[in-house]
């Protein structure tokens, strides 16, 4: 693909992520404080929330996965449709943070989906969360968009 | 009825649990203004049904019920069950010894239904069978989970890999 047409495309993917708001803890508190008027995260193109995971683009995990939740995030994850992101919100889904002994916590969102951004924190600030979508934009931008929509790298790291 | 709405003072309920049970009243005590009464397990639905039904008592509300495994101590697990009574604005707390090895308990859940639930967690976590209780299956555990989680003996497999990096419960701290 040329490159100016690559440009174009992936410019205009970075700036209309609709965010599938899969809030499961104290995170989901910081993730909608940063959708609303003072971090404000529409500014940077990222518009809260979408309806149902066919809607969106982008999926924000924030909070404590749990073994038994598990299914339901993968579940959300498969009925997104590609081109797809991941932002792992906040150290319990990063690595299962203050649960990392838990019997019931999942230690990492990445067993379950492929993560394109983790945001360190516990939780995280909402500076944080807006410092990780513009990685993620960056990222974005550097994309082969034919290998981004093919859906081969939103196979899971680990499936059952 | 000014006088049937008195609250019962901790000493008061467990005399009053006496004079029905007598000896099987094991200990009874006053933790924070509520009664604490250690109760035989072969009497907790009797003693259960007299703080329920007798109208100075009325203990209408069932509170919580949790488990203590005391296991490491070389006892059982002991049920805590926490009864509260709208009309009276008092407390009794009720605690059942089990067997470390098989423990069971009667279910409370005929009485007060707020206790199925209690009692199907204190089941999958800690392993107590509730004799009596409907519908002993798992609540809040995955379907596939073995083992009971909230027993001491349970193993933590991160804590396999990576040991505690901090005290231990009734340890004392190296310097």
């Amino acid at each position: 693909m040329p490159q100016p047409v690559k440009f174009i495309l992936n410019w205009g993917r970075r700036y209309s992520l609709w965010v599938m708001n899969f809030g499961l803890a104290c995170c989901a508190i910081e993730l909608i404080a940063t959708s609303t008027s003072k971090h404000d995260f529409i500014r940077l193109g990222v518009i809260p929330f979408a309806h149902g995971p066919r809607q969106a683009d982008m999926l924000v995990v924030a909070g404590t996965l749990t073994d038994k939740m598990a299914p339901a995030l993968k579940r959300v994850y498969d009925q997104i449709p590609d081109p797809k992101y991941v932002i792992s919100f906040g150290s319990c889904s990063n690595c299962g943070g203050p649960y990392w002994d838990s019997y019931s916590v999942t230690k990492g969102v990445d067993q379950i989906v492929p993560v394109d951004v983790y945001v360190p924190g516990c939780p995280p600030r909402p500076e944080a969360l807006l410092h990780g979508i513009i990685k993620l934009q960056e990222k974005i931008a550097k994309e082969d968009i034919r290998e981004k929509w093919s859906g081969k790298l939103t196979q899971p790291a680990i499936t059952n | 009825m000014a006088s049937s709405r008195s609250q019962l003072s901790p000493t008061d309920i467990a005399d009053r649990l006496r004079a029905q049970l007598g000896n099987d009243v094991l200990t009874s005590g006053d933790v924070h203004g509520h009664a604490v009464v250690t109760l035989a397990p072969a009497r907790l639905q009797e003693a259960a049904g007299l703080l329920r039904d007798d109208p100075d008592l009325s203990f209408d509300f069932f509170d919580f019920l949790t488990a203590v495994d005391f296991t490491p101590k070389g006892r059982g697990f002991e049920v805590v069950i926490h009864l509260y009574s709208t009309r009276h604005n008092h407390h009794v707390r009720l605690k059942v010894e089990c067997d470390a090895d098989d423990p069971h308990c009667p279910t409370l859940s005929e009485l007060w239904p707020g206790a199925n639930w209690f009692e199907r967690e204190a089941w999958e976590l800690f392993g107590i069978v509730f004799d009596g209780h409907q519908h002993l299956v798992k609540l809040v555990l995955p379907e596939q989970f073995e083992g009971h989680p909230l027993r001491k003996d349970f193993v933590l497999m991160s804590r396999e890999a990576k040991p505690w990096p901090g005290a231990v419960e009734g340890e004392e701290i190296e310097e």
